[in-house]
């Protein structure tokens, strides 16, 4: 590991102000459970590493009126161990149950996963079927709100300033009535990165018509999206089978499109084909 | 490009006995337990947080010390195997290992021993599939999960 210098901030004004200083030469890190194997290979160089682990406004998830904020280091065994988030939102903790292994899940933190922005990371899809937004500090900005799905728009590069800190993330609470489900398909159980998975929102009305639908693949692509395309193709109509089949289509023909045709595709079209269909038949029933 | 190697204090509690040393800042937890201070129960396995071989207790929770910075364990409470037991007086866990034959090799042995005491500490009853799950980040080279797991499930409850 190439020599950086190390420091732990104590207040976010702080770490603002280490970070503004330093600028591109500082890596923050919070886990570590991504960038310590990123220093070791000597993938990254930094000169300064700053630890955010030790910052209390970055802790905790709080219930708010409209909203549930979650502390950019809350880790992921927080998140599936937490009775907010199982009742507002069980795909974002599905999400972070499928994450790595107990020691990972233990380490690892939902903003680290963020600003890592792998394209295997297991809560981002969760996130963006949620509309999750960011919370951003920096000393010349001040604290900003940034939609995950403006940030996240090239693999591995979140689009935060240099000097920003990512300090939580706000989800809106959902109307009643919506449904959530996070599916995962990996080699092993534990540790796998995400070959595939899927994230999705769906609400339907008193009439059974869908009302609402969100769905992000994850994994099958350099960037998470929305399938739009294929949500349209459910919105306003009532879920029978003819129509659960077809936007099943759509997903995988949406997600081809995007990446072309690989030496996977042959497998993972079928394969995503009956995550999309079973997911949905879940979250339908 | 800094080439200094400046090193820097730590100070944290290791099997509660208070430690300070003075530490390169990009040095990892496992390298500080293992080769500055001599407590080298913890292994060096695949220093990418896939085997489990360097599961230690870190404030209650198992985690891998081959992807902690050391100078991030400043002021916490570290749990090595070293602390577990003595050879005069066995932790039940390791008792309980030795009577199922549940170490071949021994490599992953001290990582499955700690990972099981923290699963134990949080949840004195697991069921069998909890057990699976809580040692599914620790890789046994010689297969022998059978055992492993017959050797928790004998300790709890």
């Amino acid at each position: 590991m190439q020599h950086f210098e190390f420091y732990t901030a104590r207040h976010i004004e702080d770490a603002l102000t280490f970070l503004s200083e330093k600028g591109e030469r500082c890596k923050v890190i919070a886990g570590g459970t991504d960038l310590i194997p990123a220093l070791r290979k000597e993938d990254i160089h930094p000169d300064f590493v700053l630890n955010v682990l030790e910052l209390r406004s970055l802790n905790g998830i709080t219930e708010l009126n409209h909203s549930i904020r979650i502390g950019s280091t809350v880790t992921f065994t927080e998140m599936v161990e937490s009775d907010i988030l199982s009742h507002f939102f069980p795909s974002l903790v599905q999400a972070a149950a499928s994450v790595g292994s107990p020691q990972i899940r233990n380490r690892g933190t939902i903003g680290g996963n963020i600003a890592n922005a792998s394209p295997a990371a297991d809560v981002l899809p969760a996130i963006l079927a949620l509309d999750g937004e960011l919370e951003l500090e920096s000393k010349k900005l001040g604290t900003r709100r940034l939609p995950l799905s403006e940030a996240i728009v090239a693999p591995y590069r979140a689009q935060f300033r240099q000097d920003e800190i990512l300090t939580g993330i706000f989800i809106k609470k959902l109307e009643s009535g919506t449904r959530s489900a996070f599916t995962k398909l990996g080699r092993r159980n534990a540790m796998a990165r995400a070959r595939m998975n899927l994230s999705v929102i769906l609400r339907l009305n008193n009439e059974e018509v869908v009302e609402e639908l969100k769905i992000v693949p994850g994994a099958v692509m350099p960037v998470a999206k929305r399938m739009e395309r294929a949500e349209k193709m459910l919105i306003g109509k009532k879920p029978e089978t003819s129509v659960v089949e077809a936007t099943a289509t759509a997903i995988v023909e949406e997600i081809v499109e995007r990446t072309g045709v690989r030496w996977s595709t042959e497998y993972k079209v079928p394969v995503m084909k009956s995550l999309s269909k079973r997911i949905l038949g879940e979250l339908l029933t | 490009m800094l080439k200094g190697t400046k090193k820097t204090r730590l100070r944290m509690k290791v099997n509660g006995n208070p430690v300070e040393i003075m530490i390169k800042p990009t040095w990892t937890l496992l390298r500080v337990l293992r080769e500055e201070l001599s407590l080298p129960g913890t292994k060096k396995g695949c220093e990418q947080g896939d085997c489990g071989a360097c599961t230690i207790i870190l404030d209650g929770k198992a985690v891998n010390a081959c992807l902690v910075l050391a100078l991030q364990a400043e002021s916490k409470e570290i749990e090595t195997i070293e602390g577990l037991g003595t050879p005069e007086s066995l932790h039940p866990l390791q008792e309980s290992f030795l009577k199922y034959g549940a170490v071949q090799c021994g490599f992953c042995t001290p990582g499955m021993l700690m990972v099981a005491k923290a699963l134990l500490d949080k949840n004195p009853r697991p069921a069998v599939k909890e057990i699976k799950q809580g040692i599914s980040g620790n890789l046994c080279r010689c297969t022998g999960y059978v055992k492993i797991i017959k050797a928790i499930q004998n300790v709890s409850g």
